[in-house]
């Protein structure tokens, strides 16, 4: 029972896949393990619906195959924000605060999505602070990368 | 998405209050599996931190569960081994000091009636005194023959289902985690994010009231052990403590802690009733911290339920399930409440459901793919 202690944690496909993916870069195996227990793993057809702009957001969503589309609310094609690819993550706003989600996300194609809960963010920071200090990390690089080329953007556009 | 902030409609009130209702109407009938559930929960709540420490460490979330849950029945059964030698040996002691206590308690109120007499005539005209006497001698005579039949047979018939308690709190530590995404899988996409939700805070309505309520008996024992200790009344600690756990059941929980103080106070001290007295003093301003300070610092937040409906909750509660009633009524409310106020939000949000209508016809044409050619 206590060899847990002791022996490497072998990581499974999906551990191995969330190890890839960016907002749980630097996790150790059993870190990694600690969570995956807290994701909820969803499929979605091409154009459904994940969440609307304006609505209040509860989770942060990774992909983990196919495509995800974020766009403004109902211009999947005028609107179109970004696409994202497997290991990318999105609605990351949500594990900050409930404030209303910023723009649509819909599949762009039959994807699988992996679902980390704002609540178990939270009990994550309690019960694991270390596991969540990381993945708060790789949040706050990911908002600043986001920040340096809307600014770059910005100032381009002024010059 | 906040239940709390955008609140319910009367149909959804209604709906909670309903439900509470039956709820508590099934629970009186299966209050043998109803009460093991819930000090399951109270030792689930209790030991899941350390397991999750445990799983940090590197165990699975099984073998974390297993050593906690064998940790704890360790300690219960080495608790039982010394405890029960310790008790058969004293019960002697104790049923004669029970008999003293209540023979102490009946001369206080003989006392104060008799002074009573005195200054009202009414009360001297009645007999009051000698009617109480004979009450109280004609209820002790029959006690024994009444209602010791019933409490050991009672007891027999709660002792098997107490030894669930702990097992019962081992599989919640073990597979609750993958109950919730059980349930979850089976909710479709469109309502995924509000009915996790509404788990999340079902489970942190849970945790936050058996939390507050094991906070809120540490401080009152704690502070019923210093005034009685202040006051001079023998065995302060456990009486605050014995008070502490009764106040669990409201108001009736309360009456008869306070019975067990006056009692002791009456018989440690037969010519003294002012220190009885004293003791009722401090019973009654503890409650007052209890209701005003002490709850809303622990159970109360926890809840979020308005003091109207609680009290009128308590006596539907006790009306229907007696005192099993007036214990399980507020956090089973809190739970249903969670659950109707979520529900309600879901079930009438039209872009929700025109979600959820988009998806099934995706899927429908999906699975049709290839039946057209």
């Amino acid at each position: 029972m206590l060899t847990g202690f002791t022996k490497q944690t072998r990581l499974s496909p999906r551990w191995q896949q969330l190890g890839r993916v960016k907002l749980f870069a630097g996790l150790k195996p059993r870190e990694l393990k600690i969570v995956s227990s807290l994701l909820h793993e969803r499929e979605y057809l091409k154009d459904e619906v994940i969440f609307d702009e304006g609505e209040e957001g509860q989770a942060i969503y990774v992909v983990l195959a196919g495509k995800v589309l974020i766009c403004r609310q109902g211009e999947p094609v005028a609107g179109r924000i970004a696409e994202l690819g497997e290991g990318e993550f999105f609605g990351d706003l949500a594990l900050l605060d409930d404030a209303p989600r910023v723009a649509q996300a819909r599949a762009a194609e039959k994807c699988r999505l992996a679902v980390l809960f704002r609540a178990d963010f939270m009990g994550l920071l309690e019960t694991h602070a270390v596991v969540a200090s990381k993945i708060s990390l790789q949040l706050a690089r990911d908002i600043g990368r986001r920040l340096r080329v809307m600014t770059q953007t910005y100032t381009r556009g002024v010059s | 998405m906040n239940a709390q902030t955008r609140g319910s409609g009367p149909v959804v009130w209604a709906a909670v209050i309903t439900v509470t209702c039956l709820l508590l109407v099934v629970f009186h009938a299966a209050l043998w599996l109803v009460v093991p559930f819930l000090v399951a929960l109270v030792i689930y709540y209790g030991l899941r931190p350390l397991a999750n420490r445990l799983v940090l460490a590197g165990l699975s979330v099984e073998t974390a569960a297993a050593i906690v849950s064998l940790a704890f029945l360790a300690l219960l059964i080495l608790l039982l081994t010394f405890l029960l030698p310790w008790m058969a040996m004293r019960a002697v002691t104790w049923q004669d000091s029970v008999g003293r206590y209540i023979d102490g308690g009946v001369a206080l109120l003989l006392q104060t009636l008799a002074a009573l007499e005195e200054r009202f005539a009414f009360l001297e005209r009645v007999h009051a005194a000698a009617t109480v006497r004979a009450q109280v001698v004609d209820f002790t005579e029959q006690f024994g023959q009444k209602y010791a039949t019933t409490f050991a047979m009672t007891l027999a018939t709660w002792l098997p289902s107490a030894l669930l308690a702990p097992f019962l709190a081992f599989f919640m530590l073990r597979d609750g985690r993958r109950f919730q995404h059980f349930v979850s899988r089976a909710v479709p996409n469109a309502f995924f994010e509000r009915t996790l939700y509404l788990l999340y805070e079902v489970d942190r309505t849970a945790h936050s009231y058996f939390q507050g309520l094991l906070k809120l008996t540490v401080l009152d024992a704690a502070t019923l052990a210093i005034g009685l200790w202040a006051i001079g009344i023998s065995s302060p600690v456990t009486l605050g403590l014995v008070t502490a756990v009764l106040a669990w059941i409201p108001y009736v929980g309360s009456i008869a802690g306070c019975l067990i103080v006056v009692l002791v106070a009456a018989t440690d001290f037969p010519n003294q009733p002012t220190l009885a007295y004293s003791a009722v003093g401090l019973f009654l301003f503890v409650r007052l911290l209890d209701d005003f300070l002490f709850m809303p610092m622990t159970v109360g937040r926890s809840l979020h339920i308005h003091p109207l409906p609680s009290v009128v909750m308590l006596f539907i509660g006790g009306a229907i399930a007696g005192v099993a009633g007036l214990m399980l009524v507020l956090p089973l409310l809190g739970v249903v409440m969670a659950i109707g106020e979520t529900i309600g939000q879901v079930v009438t949000d039209p872009r929700l459901r025109a979600r959820h209508a988009y998806a099934k016809r995706l899927r429908a044409s999906e699975a049709a793919a290839d039946l057209s050619n």
